[in-house]
């Protein structure tokens, strides 16, 4: 399941390039380099427990919706478990982008009670783009990956007004792109961010290409447990 | 008109076209730290970066008495040969008083760019989205020393993810050379303060030499290493003091700084002190994805030093060029390194001059260029191809040349590989603007907006419908 989980990424991504390739000749002229999360580590993680982590602010509460069409507060999921909150929006084509921190998610998720965390972390995938992610979608996107056993919610939004405060808490940046004629092409670019809360709502992480490895990611969450 | 404009971050280089505001912005906003080149990447690697034309360079200036309104100001100049008002200055903002305006940078969203007072430890936070030809002020940050717990200096302002790090020069304690690096949120809220390892608390560190002076200049990151790293200059004392006084004052001489810090970039814990006499300054590192070394230059010994990973994975120092005649003061500067991690541009403050070095083999750099920029020199930026280079005068304000030898300039050149060519030259001080420091580059096509929306809500808003 887990070379079928990566192959699909990988074909997605071909499409993807291919698409664009039509778009405009220009795109894409070099060749991408798969983030550090795909593959090992190129270092040793930190050892658990042996680092500070400061507290990067408050995380931000919300209304959200969950993928069986509940409406819920972002904070109904916060504070019983440390959380890995991720920005994504469904049809997003960069593979190094949201497919990237979910398949750091999709990773953890099989590790979790090896690495001892099943009743210490939850996993939180929201959606930017509540126009096309709706919660059938989101539950659709769940399905595939396979998360009956895991506490990983997949989450939306009513519209852009219950989005926008969420995304400004978080500083999370998007921007809606466009193509020649100034139409939108329902993509975005943003800067691909993961952050980690812990059980008092302080975010005390954030990830991004960089280090979004699932490695480092149990680390620190295996960190905030031990404080 | 259409024009092409090209974006990278962390070495993923896409083209957009630009047809009057419509722009298709760079999707590499989450793509890789792998390779990178000129000025552009002399910032953090985690900042989408602009490969094509420039549009605006942002001087960070110092106020001085007599000139002008005597402030600190962010001044505009648009650089790119398509505007009506290429070669201008176009919009200049003062921000109250004269701070000993030194360094700024960008955030990761580069949104805002943020500039610090090494005097008045104050850090300016530009909007440079809203309006990238005319930036505004959006914040200032008037509690450095007290978030960070006595640090004072506010240098490097480097992006992380999420947040900027800034390398401190000194301390309120003793105004000395000891430091820290410390740590913000974009929004500008305080995080951490990382202090530098000394010998009293090495705080985990390996010393590997005979000094751990705990100062602080620049520092850079190796994100494929798990690496950043930090050189050392002086503290208040000696920066603000007159220069001639203190080369003259054997005593404060004494306290320069003498090391390079490796840290654990992840945790931000020191894992060893390098030895790099001298006062180490700026630091840039190579991207080519085996290349794992930084160049660092030490402003009292003229002398080039490499920082690299050798073959045990251990980090080390070396000593591997000379810079003009050390016996002259030259006193290296800014540096930057270039698009294949091929050759690195050095200017030296005292002659006013910068140097190219070969640094094809790394161990083994040599000049191959040389030529006079003005009666000093501090600062150099260049595009990401390499063909334009900008130059900058200013040092520090008690540093700088005076009288007859002051010569306060922006000036830009293309660069064919072999001569440079001057196509822009500002007297800053007759300008009425100050004496100019830090440059940063804006573009317009960095930040997308609809040809029809004016406001990033609406834009959202038009998604929803």
């Amino acid at each position: 399941m887990k070379k079928l989980f990566l192959l699909s990424i990988a074909l997605f991504s071909l499409n993807v390039l291919a698409h664009n390739d039509k778009k405009d000749i220009d795109i894409l002229q070099a060749p991408i380099l798969l983030a550090p999360g795909y593959g090992p580590l190129t270092f040793e993680a930190p050892k658990a427990g042996t680092y500070r982590q400061p507290i990067y602010g408050e995380a931000t509460d919300g209304k959200v919706i969950n993928s069986a069409g509940t409406s819920q507060k972002l904070y109904d999921l916060m504070g019983d478990k440390v959380v890995l909150l991720s920005f994504i929006y469904a049809t997003c084509n960069d593979v190094n982008g949201c497919p990237l921190s979910t398949a750091v998610f999709h990773k953890i998720k099989r590790r979790l009670s090896k690495a001892g965390l099943k009743d210490d972390l939850r996993l939180i995938t929201l959606s930017f783009d509540p126009k096309h992610d709706t919660p059938e979608v989101m539950a659709d996107y769940a399905k595939s990956l396979e998360t009956q056993q895991t506490d990983w919610r997949f989450l939306t939004t009513e519209s852009q007004k219950e989005l926008r405060p969420i995304l400004e808490g978080y500083n999370q940046t998007i921007q809606q792109e466009y193509d020649d004629e100034g139409q939108s092409s329902g993509t975005f670019s943003h800067t691909l961010r993961v952050y980690l809360i812990d059980k008092n709502k302080k975010i005390r992480k954030i990830y991004s290409v960089g280090f979004l490895h699932p490695d480092i990611l149990i680390n620190d969450v295996k960190t905030l447990t031990l404080e | 008109m259409i024009t092409k404009q090209t974006f990278t971050q962390f070495g993923k280089t896409l083209k957009g076209v630009m047809l009057g505001s419509a722009v298709a912005l760079s999707m590499g906003l989450t793509a890789l730290p792998q390779q990178a080149q000129a000025d552009e990447t002399c910032m953090s690697p985690y900042m989408a970066k602009i490969v094509g034309q420039e549009d605006y360079v942002y001087v960070w200036t110092l106020g001085v008495i007599g000139v002008g309104d005597e402030q600190d100001k962010m001044v505009t100049v648009s650089v790119n040969p398509a505007d009506k008002d290429y070669g201008k200055v176009i919009n200049s903002i003062s921000v109250g008083g004269r701070n000993e305006a030194h360094h700024s940078g960008f955030t990761d969203d580069r949104k805002y760019l943020w500039a610090g007072g090494l005097d008045t430890n104050k850090i300016f936070i530009f909007d440079v989205h809203t309006n990238p030809s005319k930036p505004t002020l959006h914040k200032t940050i008037e509690n450095f020393v007290a978030d960070s717990g006595g640090v004072v200096g506010p240098h490097t302002t480097y992006a992380m993810p999420g947040t900027m790090m800034i390398s401190g020069l000194s301390n309120n304690k003793d105004h000395g050379g000891r430091t820290a690096l410390v740590e913000y949120t974009n929004a500008g809220d305080f995080v951490a303060t990382h202090w530098m390892p000394t010998d009293e608390k090495l705080n985990g560190a390996k010393k590997s030499g005979q000094f751990a002076d705990g100062y602080g200049y620049d520092v850079r990151v190796l994100p494929r290493r798990n690496m950043m790293v930090t050189s050392s200059f002086t503290g208040w004392n000696n920066y603000m003091m007159d220069f001639g006084k203190l080369v003259g004052d054997a005593e404060a001489m004494k306290r320069m700084g003498n090391t390079v810090v490796i840290w654990d970039l992840h945790t931000k814990q020191p894992k060893k002190v390098l030895d790099v006499p001298g006062a180490p300054l700026e630091i840039r590192c190579a991207w080519g994805s085996d290349k794992n070394y930084c160049f660092t230059t030490t402003a009292l010994t003229s002398r080039l030093w490499l920082i690299y990973e050798d073959d045990k994975g251990e980090w080390q120092a070396k000593d591997v060029a000379a810079i003009g005649d050390a016996s002259k003061i030259p006193l290296p500067v800014d540096i930057s390194i270039t698009s294949d991690d091929n050759q690195l541009w050095v200017n030296t403050l005292m002659d006013g001059k910068t140097r190219l070095f070969d640094i094809s083999n790394p161990h083994a750099p040599k000049v191959v260029f040389e030529e006079q920029i003005g009666k000093q020199v501090n600062m150099v930026s260049s595009s990401w191809d390499g063909k334009r280079m900008y130059f900058t005068s200013s040092v520090l304000s008690n540093w700088d040349k005076k009288g007859e030898n002051q010569d306060q300039f922006f000036r830009a050149y293309d660069w064919d590989g072999t001569k440079l060519t001057k196509t822009m030259d500002i007297d800053f001080v007759k300008a009425g603007y100050g004496f100019p420091h830090q440059m940063r580059f804006g573009s317009n096509a960095l930040y997308s907006k609809a040809p029809a929306l004016k406001s990033a809500d609406k834009i959202i808003a038009s998604l929803s419908k």
